[in-house]
């Protein structure tokens, strides 16, 4: 058994912690305070290759693949959780285009997602919740050559600067999945969002009020939206939420063991304290075991199994990796002290950001639910 | 080793004036020369720069080989190259020393390569010593950002050649009473010289503000100053010791000092009566730039830092406290 | 156009690093291992100055690096950057080389690969900080060469206007083609590698030279061909006091002022 990285994962892992080291980590805490994003990083990033890593090559992706999103979104995560987590959540339609979508619309939306100049967002959740989108409420109506949709759906990531966004609404007794273009009339962002992580990144509500969309915005199959939306969350946002878990984790552990070297107590560095190694002891074993949980359910999905194959070991790495990151985070804060609370220091944000973790792509019960339904059937 | 052949110091002349490291030179050539017995030389390339060469007879040299051609005027890589590897090769120097500036950098190893002997950069003391049982020049040069110190010989290759870091060695004392011999070498510059590589302009601005290097005070401040948000504090200590500012690279990458007064192995080399490091760790290819300091203060606020193994006096703490109060106890004491 | 231009890298430790390079006093030997190696910084800028004269006027960029067998990674980085060729020249005859015997080495396998209408380097390493190989191969080569290179303009095909920069000013200098360069960091940004480059990489040619490959005279390489050689290695003594200043802020400060003065240096 091969434990290795291949060298290409290995030269890209170097890159991308060079590009978070040197264009993101500058910032990283003043935008987090702030609460604001910055959008050329994401272009930055479609230069760089890494937004269509899930895209084939003939509409502008790279196609290296599910274990490369996953180490590049960690490496970013591990400086500047916001911009991981919109991978994670830009990739969503990008997949589901590519995988249910028509030609023309492949054509028509991908090179410019793949290269960073345009963003999406993808709408499942509404007020009647997103760990039930069997109920949601939004509907869309065939008249002539057009759907009529009305709905409202809430707790989205980066609505307002889409450029395109998914979603899904009842056609009939069943769903469908539809894209709706920025300056459709009927379309309408009605809300920020003030989140307590991951504040650089908006969360959005929108509306839906007789929005025309012609019949060319129909994503694949009409009645099949729900089946294409869980794959698509499963395959793309549950690894996506569980890298940027694993770099949250890594980030705090190294800040947090930097610090117990170089702060004095009682003469000594913390780092010689047993209550400090320990902690620190039980982050890198978590870390660890995180790590391999999360890269060989991406590895696998490289090698061809479906996310039904690996509903489990899907659900498990996503509920696992984001458990560990607010473990590590919460005790990064501890070994720090008051240091650990300020917000002049980047922890308390990280720990912030692991919290937001939690709900992002089906919440950890929800992970629970899926291993424990599969499991017992 | 012999005890003939000369010991020759490349002097550099810069519209005229002799940049400081000549002297450098001239003040360990001279006291090799008088250790082994053997003459001490110069040799100066240029257009009418006989004053120049007279400064080189004041500073130390006993002879002065003298290249002038109006063309020769200001640096010609290929002139100059040829030009002096043709009087070593006449005249047959054991030791060539060549100023580590911008241009002895450039033409030192062109020279060298001419001549197919050794060539040893960056040192920063020379002296004759015993390797196995013969008596050897050995050159002394900081490795691995002035972690390490290396020695190094050029046993069998003639002349052996070094370069040395300028702001290092002490300067030759000027005495006009010296004499010394202007031998005046016709140089053979040919129209080839030029055809495949030209100078055609040089820009030398004075330094407005007094340079790091000549400073007896200098105040640099590292990273660790984003506590306090920007430079101003250091300006101010600096202003109360009567010194200049000066900072590291990550200093300079964030604007807060310019490339003329960053301090480390990529940037400039100080030697002032005080150094105050401010908020740098201590990385060896920032603190190799101010190892010839008389005396080193350090503040920072990480007590493993590697600054204070290199520091004579060291204060630990937050740089928002620190520097505050040594302000105010400056000024007490003013 | 259609330029060969070749670009000689080194790799080197990380300069983060060189603090936990530890002398072996019994053998004399420098213990680097363990210590992550990168390309030497400035030698980035000459592979990106390389590409960048590549995607103006068209041509191949060769990449070419004198080292143990793990500089292969440095090659294959800079393949990823978009370079097309790599060459290592890996042998034990080239270990122990100074600086001529090292431009000696490159000199031999320039010969072999052919004519270059450019060559790139960085003005000097991290490590040993010389600045010398570059100008001692372009002697070797005969060709003109300038160091401390910020600027590069082309005034024609075979013409070049480079200004390179000096303690306080700087040097324009007109130079043709044949020539070598030796880079400042002030001349460009570096670029990353991509994705898409990355992928790249498997498809390019990597070769691996011996001495005899490059048919180098075994007097001309390696320790044989160094007129200079180290004789010893020594752990720098700074000889500072290293006295901490104890108690509150307060007593520091006025501990440390006093200090200074007893020491005559305020």
């Amino acid at each position: 058994m091969d434990l290795n990285l291949s060298r290409e994962h290995e030269m890209l892992r170097d890159m991308v912690k060079e590009f978070a080291n040197s264009e993101l980590a500058p910032r990283a805490l003043e935008l987090d305070n702030k609460g604001e994003f910055f959008w050329e990083q994401v272009k930055r990033s479609g230069q760089l290759g890494l937004i269509g890593v899930i895209n084939s090559k003939e509409y502008g992706g790279t196609a290296m693949g599910h274990l490369a999103r996953m180490i590049l979104i960690e490496e970013i995560s591990r400086v500047y959780p916001p911009l991981g987590f919109f991978h994670q959540t830009g990739n969503l339609l990008m997949y589901a285009i590519e995988t249910f979508g028509s030609d023309e619309q492949k054509k028509k939306y991908l090179p410019a997602l793949c290269k960073g100049e345009k963003v999406s967002a993808f709408a499942l959740t509404e007020a009647t919740g997103g760990s039930d989108p069997a109920n949601m409420q939004a509907e869309a109506t065939l008249e002539g050559d057009d759907y009529v949709v009305n709905g409202r759906k809430s707790w989205i990531t980066a609505v307002d600067p889409a450029d395109v966004v998914g979603f899904v609404a009842r056609t009939g007794d069943k769903f469908s999945a539809f894209v709706v273009e920025k300056g459709t009339p009927g379309f309408e962002v009605t809300r920020r969002e003030e989140t307590i992580g991951l504040r650089s990144l908006p969360v959005n509500e929108f509306a839906l009020t007789n929005c025309r969309l012609p019949k060319e915005n129909l994503i694949g199959e009409e009645g099949r939206g729900l089946v294409y939306a869980l794959t698509t969350i499963a395959t793309i946002g549950r690894t996506g939420a569980a890298g940027v878990a694993l770099g949250i984790a890594r980030g705090c552990y190294e800040i947090a063991l930097k610090f117990a070297k170089e702060r004095v107590l009682y003469g000594k560095p913390i780092a010689v304290l047993q209550a400090i190694q320990f902690m620190l002891a039980d982050m890198n074993v978590e870390i660890e075991a995180a790590k391999w949980l999360c890269y060989s359910t991406a590895w696998q999905l490289d090698q061809g199994k479906t996310s039904r194959d690996l509903a489990v070991d899907i659900a498990r790495c996503k509920l696992y990796a984001v458990d560990v990151a607010n473990r590590c985070a919460y005790k990064a804060v501890d070994i720090m002290g008051a240091y650990g609370l300020s917000p002049k220091y980047r922890v308390i944000g990280l720990l912030r950001d692991a919290l937001e973790l939690g709900v992002a792509a089906g919440s950890q019960e929800v992970m629970k639910i899926t291993i424990g339904a599969t499991i017992t059937r | 080793m012999s005890n003939s052949g000369e010991i020759w110091v490349i002097g550099e002349q810069r519209r005229g004036r002799l940049e400081e490291v000549s002297l450098e030179l001239l003040s360990k050539g001279t006291a090799l020369s008088q250790s082994m017995g053997v003459t001490l030389s110069a040799v100066l390339l240029g257009d009418e720069v006989e004053e120049v060469a007279r400064e080189l007879v004041f500073h130390g040299a006993e002879k002065i080989y003298l290249l002038e051609d109006a063309r020769l005027r200001y640096y010609q890589s290929e002139a100059y190259a040829r030009l002096l590897a043709g009087v070593i090769k006449e005249h047959e120097p054991q030791i060539v020393l060549i100023g580590a500036t911008e241009i002895g950098k450039e033409l030192a190893p062109r020279v060298a390569a001419k001549l197919r002997t050794g060539l040893t950069a960056y040192c920063i003391d020379l002296y004759v010593g015993e390797v196995g049982d013969a008596p050897h020049l050995i050159h002394v040069v900081p490795g691995w950002g002035g972690n390490l110190v290396m020695h190094i010989i050029c046993p069998q290759r003639r002349p052996q050649v070094v370069t040395v870091k300028p702001g290092v060695l002490p300067k030759a004392v000027r005495d006009e009473s010296r004499k010394g011999k202007i031998i005046k070498v016709r140089p053979d510059v040919r129209d080839k010289d030029f055809s495949r590589i030209e100078t055609v302009e040089v820009v030398e601005e004075s330094p407005k503000a007094k340079s790091v290097e000549s400073a007896d005070v200098v105040v640099c401040g590292g990273w660790g100053m984003n506590a306090l948000g920007d430079f101003s504090k250091v300006q101010e200590l600096a202003d109360i010791l009567g010194g200049v500012v000066a900072g590291t690279r990550p200093a300079m990458d964030k604007g807060w000092v310019d490339e003329a007064r960053m301090i480390g192995q990529s940037g400039k080399t100080v030697s002032p009566g005080l150094f105050v490091s401010l908020g740098a760790s201590g990385a060896m290819h920032y603190t190799t730039g101010f190892m010839g300091s008389k005396v080193v203060l350090a503040v920072d606020q990480n007590p493993q830092a590697p600054i204070f193994h290199v520091a004579d006096v060291g204060i630990v703490g937050d740089l928002s406290e620190v520097i505050p109060c040594l302000i105010e106890e400056l000024k007490k004491g003013a | 156009m259609g330029l060969e231009i070749l670009v000689c890298i080194k790799q080197v430790p990380h300069p983060d690093h060189f603090s936990e390079i530890r002398l072996d006093v019994g053998s004399g030997r420098i213990i680097r291992e363990g210590i992550p190696a990168i390309i030497n910084p400035l030698d980035r800028n000459a592979l990106e100055e390389g590409l960048r004269i590549k995607e103006r006027f068209s041509g191949k960029v060769t990449v070419i690096s004198m080292g143990p067998p793990q500089a292969q990674k440095a090659l294959e980085e800079a393949l990823a950057m978009g370079v097309d060729r790599g060459i290592l020249l890996c042998d034990m005859a080239f270990a122990g080389a100074d600086t001529l015997a090292t431009a000696n080495t490159l000199f031999y396998a320039i010969r072999k690969l052919g004519k270059f209408d450019i060559i790139y380097c960085g003005n000097e390493t991290v490590d040993s900080g010389t600045a010398q190989v570059g100008p001692q191969l372009a002697e070797l080569l005969d060709i003109p060469q300038v160091s401390s290179v910020q600027e590069v303009t082309f005034s024609d095909e075979k013409t070049l206007e480079v200004k390179r920069a000096l303690e306080h000013g700087y040097m324009k200098v007109r130079l043709k083609l044949p020539a070598l360069l030796c880079v400042n960091r002030d001349i460009n940004r570096t670029r990353l590698p991509t994705v898409q480059s990355i992928m790249e990489v498997a498809q390019k040619e990597m070769i691996i030279w011996e001495a005899r490959d490059i048919e180098a005279p075994p007097e001309s390489i390696g320790l044989k061909g160094s007129p200079t050689c180290a004789v010893g290695v020594y752990e720098h003594k700074t000889g500072r006091r290293r006295e901490v200043m104890q108690g509150s802020t307060e007593e520091k400060v006025q501990g440390a002022v006093a200090r200074l003065k007893e020491l005559g240096a305020i």
